[in-house]
Order: C-alpha cells, then structure tokens, then sequence
C-alpha cells in the first residue's frame, strides 16, 4: 500500500517536471510609462503559454485582469513570468490597475 | 496627482473601512478598552507586514519565488475571507452579551480569542492591499515626482480615512441592533469578495479547474473593467464573467454564512 502511494507521487512528480519541462511559447509584454506595448497581443488558443511582463517604468504597475484571473504587481524594472492555462477561441481584456486609464490591452487567442 | 490620489484611496479604503467598522462595533460593546488595544495592535503589525511584503515583491523575480508569493497571497485572501466571516459571527453572539456585561466571567475566555481575531483581521487588511500601495508609492518615489506623490498619497489617505470614519459614524448613530446588522452584512459582503477574489486567483493560477468559463456576460451591464467596475468588483465580489467554480464557491459561501447565522441567533 506504502510502495503504491510512493510510486503515485513519483509518477505526479513526473509529470509535473514534464509539464515544467515542455516547451511552452513565451509571450512579452512590456509596460511602459502607463501605456502596454503591445496592446494586442495573440496567442494560439488551446495551448499553455507563459506571459512574461516587464515594467519598465517609471512607475508601478498592475497587470491585472479579471476575465483571465491574473494579477502582478510590478515596481519599476521588475520583470515577472506567469503561466496561462490553454484558452478558448476569444478576445480577453486586461488593464494596468495603477494606470487604468491608459493602460488597456487584451489578448486574442486564435 | 489625479491617478495617484484614486489609486491610493482605493487601494487604503478596505483597511480603513474594516478598521471604521471594527472600531464602531467596539465603541457600543466593549468598554473594557482591550478591544480597541487590539484593534491598535493589529493596524501597526499590518503595516509592518505590508512593507515586508512590499519588498518580497519588489525583489521577487523569478517563477518559482513568484508561486510561491502568489500562494502567500491567496493564503491571505482565505484567512482574511474567513476570520472576519468567523468574526461577524462571533460579534453576533457576544454583542448584547457584552453589552450588559452580566455575562462577564463566562464570556472572558471568549472575549479574549474575539479581540484576537480583531488584531489579526485588522492586521490582514492593512497589509494586503497596504503592499500594493507601498509598490506604487515606491514607484513614484523612483519617478522623482515628490510633489504628486506626498500631495496625491496623502490626499487619498486622507479620503480614505474620511470615507471610513462617514461610515463608522453613520453607523455609530444607529441603534445597537441596527449597528450590528449593518456592519455585519458590509463585512460579509466584503469577505465574500475576497473569497471570490482568492478562487479566482487559485484558477488563475492553474491550481483549481474553472469548469465553465465564462457561464455568462454581464460585462455590457455592468463591465468591471473601468474604475467603477473595478471597484464594484473589489468591494462586493462582482464578476462580469464569472466561471463556474467561482460562482460555486460564492453561493457555497453564503449558504454557508445563511446556516452560521441562524445558528447563532443572539
């Protein structure tokens, strides 16, 4: 029973270091000033990919977004990954919550 | 000046409003003064916790770390959610009780694990959202902007605090029972925002299934992308798109706060 669980969580261990593993297109996302360059960025639907945000300041900011269910705070020069899990077909708005104003973008998977 | 002011508002208004509601509810119970004492505590040891994680985040740039402080987060999130739903509860069945202070010795054991949870609840809330704002004041300290960063930061503190003390003295003039109501139903509110903001984030994060997202889209009624929205959103749990687990969990939540409160009918 012991050796059943042990061989469980080395096979979750597995296949967690393959999910790491894998290689997962890298999007960039640059947060400028209040403004987010680019605004619209796509992506491949269905697929994992990580976000990678780098503020460059000057300033804080926020990468937020409420449909995705992500947020990342940022002090100036600080560049922050994330994960997003495979996303259906659709337009998904996200904002700079320290610049809302200025700072809106989306991202379209196709 | 202008963004400065609304984003630090925003961002100290939750603290301000549960410290305004906690320290009106202790007002009309608790003339002991250990209450308040409490409530002081928490507030210094949330704004030490705030700069601490201010600078996790500033320093914190590689994935795995940044897990590991989204998990701090959403921790929080669930704490927060739960001590103060716990805490409502708790004020219910203690309220008059204090108030007539005959049940003193018997309650003693009770009163004293209440006025901790005051602390704690008190210290979660300053320092969850006092982090973001001591990122953004850092910010602007590196733009070199000093006179809109002392000028907007401490105009939107100060609003702030107003916006808390109008509430808490609005709600110190009602009666007891009315007083008690009142700010249970805002904290309860406020903590069910949290408990969505925290099964959202764990979807976020690939740590819960979302099951059906969106289940629909009020976003062309009410879109919690703008300011107001956004607000909405932070303070009552509001979701233009929500998922399915999500709403699970809201409504699971309130059943669960319907059952706790018939329970401890004072």
């Amino acid at each position: 029973m012991k050796h059943a669980l042990h061989s469980v969580v080395f096979g979750l261990f597995l296949a967690s270091t393959a999910a790491i593993a894998d290689d997962m297109p890298t999007f960039r996302l640059l947060m400028k000033d209040g403004r987010i360059l680019p605004e619209t960025l796509e992506v491949p639907a269905g697929t994992r990919f990580r976000l990678e945000v780098k503020n460059e300041g000057p300033g804080a900011t926020e990468f937020e977004s409420l449909e995705l269910k992500k947020e990342l705070v940022l002090a100036p020069g600080v560049t922050r990954t994330t994960v997003f899990a495979p996303m259906r077909p659709g337009t998904y708005k996200f904002f700079d919550d320290f610049h809302p104003e200025t700072g809106q973008g989306r991202i379209v998977a196709k | 000046m202008g963004n400065a002011f609304f984003v630090v508002w925003r961002e100290s208004l939750e603290a301000f409003l549960i410290a305004g509601i906690l320290y009106a509810w202790l007002q009309g119970n608790d003339s002991s003064g250990k209450g308040k004492r409490a409530l002081y505590i928490g507030l210094a040891a949330g704004v030490g916790l705030a700069l601490l994680l201010g600078w996790a985040l500033l320093t914190v740039q590689d994935e795995l770390t940044g897990n590991a402080l989204e998990a701090f987060q959403i921790g929080t999130l669930l704490v927060a959610a739960g001590l103060i739903t716990q805490m409502v509860l708790w004020m219910r069945k203690n309220g008059r009780q204090m108030k007539a202070r005959l049940h003193a010795d018997l309650s003693a054991a009770a009163e004293k694990s209440g006025f901790v949870g005051v602390a704690v609840v008190a210290a979660l809330a300053v320092a969850r959202e006092g982090a973001e704002t001591v990122i953004f004041l850092y910010g602007m300290s590196q733009e070199g902007d000093y006179s809109a960063l002392i000028g907007g930061a401490l105009a939107g503190f100060a609003a702030a605090g107003a916006t808390a003390w109008l509430a808490a003295k609005s709600l110190a003039r009602l009666n007891i029972a009315l007083l008690l109501r009142l700010s249970s139903i805002l904290l309860l509110v406020l903590a069910s925002a949290l408990f969505v903001a925290a099964i959202d984030r764990l979807i976020g994060a690939g740590w819960l299934p979302p099951m059906l997202d969106p289940v629909w889209d009020s976003s062309s009624l009410i879109d919690d992308t703008t300011k107001a929205g956004k607000l909405l959103a932070d303070f009552s749990g509001y979701r233009a798109r929500p998922a399915l687990t999500t709403l699970l969990a809201w409504a699971g939540y309130w059943l669960l706060v319907v059952i706790g409160y018939r329970r401890t009918r004072p």
